[in-house]
């Protein structure tokens, strides 16, 4: 990996990082939910660091450059982050259906006593 | 046996008077229209005719409004639920057909088919009915010919069904699901008219999409 791109790395990094805890503390984003992006964020760091390291590893596993190792790990973890994203989505979007669903009967029944 | 109508309705202001009255006159089974947020007036239409209807607070689709549905019936006590499409294509003087055979014990789902002793025309529309059919065939082996029909009959296990997996939707990947469950589906024989007002749901990307989802869904997940 080149310097360069070290060094974007880690700076992108640690922005993502104040990022996820400045949303915390303003109340826009649940902890659980910012931890696995500040975890995300740390491995990258990690891997700018020990470059020599995940040169190692990609030579190993038959990447031509080490850089595509570390974009195909960024591309597994946001492939799987939608992922989950979609399923809670739709859990999410039974959960709006059902209460409208209350809403509706509740209402219906309300309606119903006043005739 | 109790039968309840569930009168789906998004901005049928124009239709679904008619469709109420044809209903009430035609058979004498319970009704409930459910306005799934419409944006024009259909509300008022049913306060102001007395209909009695179930209003929902935000819109949320077909697949809800028939489920919002189900709900009523199974709390009431319905031992069949009827889904009857609220824009005038339907004609009610056919649901007591669907009844009979669900009250026979032919079937514990009664289809309202277009085509179960006539002839499919020959159409865009008809060539995804048929592709649909094909896929149900391979999976199940049962032949259902209108199977795109928004006019069906169910029994109040189905009901029950319904209620407890909320992925089933109103479609034909459900019949799919029943009758892999050892469910029985009869198709019978109705007539339907041409919508008289107001705009159809399925453009062309709709319908790319709902073909999708049901080929998907019936040879993959059902």
């Amino acid at each position: 990996m080149s310097i360069t791109l070290r060094i974007v790395l880690i700076i992108c990094s640690v922005l993502s990082f104040i990022l996820c805890i400045v949303k915390v503390k303003q109340s826009k984003m649940q902890v659980t939910d910012s931890v696995i992006w500040m975890i995300g964020t740390i491995v990258l760091v990690l891997m700018s660091i020990f470059n020599k390291a995940v040169e190692w590893i990609a030579m190993k596993l038959g990447f031509i450059a080490p850089v595509n190792f570390v974009f195909l790990i960024i591309i597994a973890f946001l492939l799987i982050q939608g992922f989950l994203a979609d399923i809670r989505i739709s859990i999410l979007n039974n959960k709006v259906k059902d209460l409208n669903h209350y809403i509706a009967l509740e209402e219906y029944d309300k309606n119903r006593k006043k005739k | 046996m109790k039968v309840l109508i569930i009168i789906p309705a998004y901005n049928e202001a124009l239709n679904i008077k008619k469709t109420v009255k044809d209903v009430t006159n035609n058979t004498k089974y319970d009704y409930i229209v459910i306005n799934d947020c419409s944006k024009d007036n259909t509300k008022e239409v049913c306060e102001k005719n007395n209909f009695n209807y179930i209003s929902l607070p935000v819109n949320y689709g077909l697949t809800s409004a028939i489920n919002i549905g189900m709900k009523y019936a199974y709390n009431n006590g319905y031992d069949v639920a009827i889904q009857f499409d609220g824009d005038g294509q339907h004609d009610a003087k056919y649901l007591k057909n669907l009844v009979k055979t669900i009250e026979n014990g032919q079937a514990d789902v009664a289809i309202g088919s277009r085509f179960a002793e006539q002839r499919k025309p020959f159409s865009m529309r008809m060539i995804g009915s048929t592709l649909i059919s094909m896929c149900i065939f391979l999976r199940t082996g049962k032949r259902l010919k209108d199977t795109t029909s928004g006019m069906r009959a169910y029994k109040r296990e189905i009901i029950k069904e319904f209620l407890d997996n909320p992925t089933l939707t109103p479609e034909p990947d459900t019949m799919v699901y029943l009758l892999r469950k050892k469910y029985k589906i009869k198709e019978v024989q109705v007539e339907m008219r041409e919508r008289e007002f107001g705009e159809s749901y399925l453009n062309p990307i709709k319908s790319i999409e709902y073909m999708c989802n049901m080929i998907f869904s019936i040879i993959f997940m059902r």
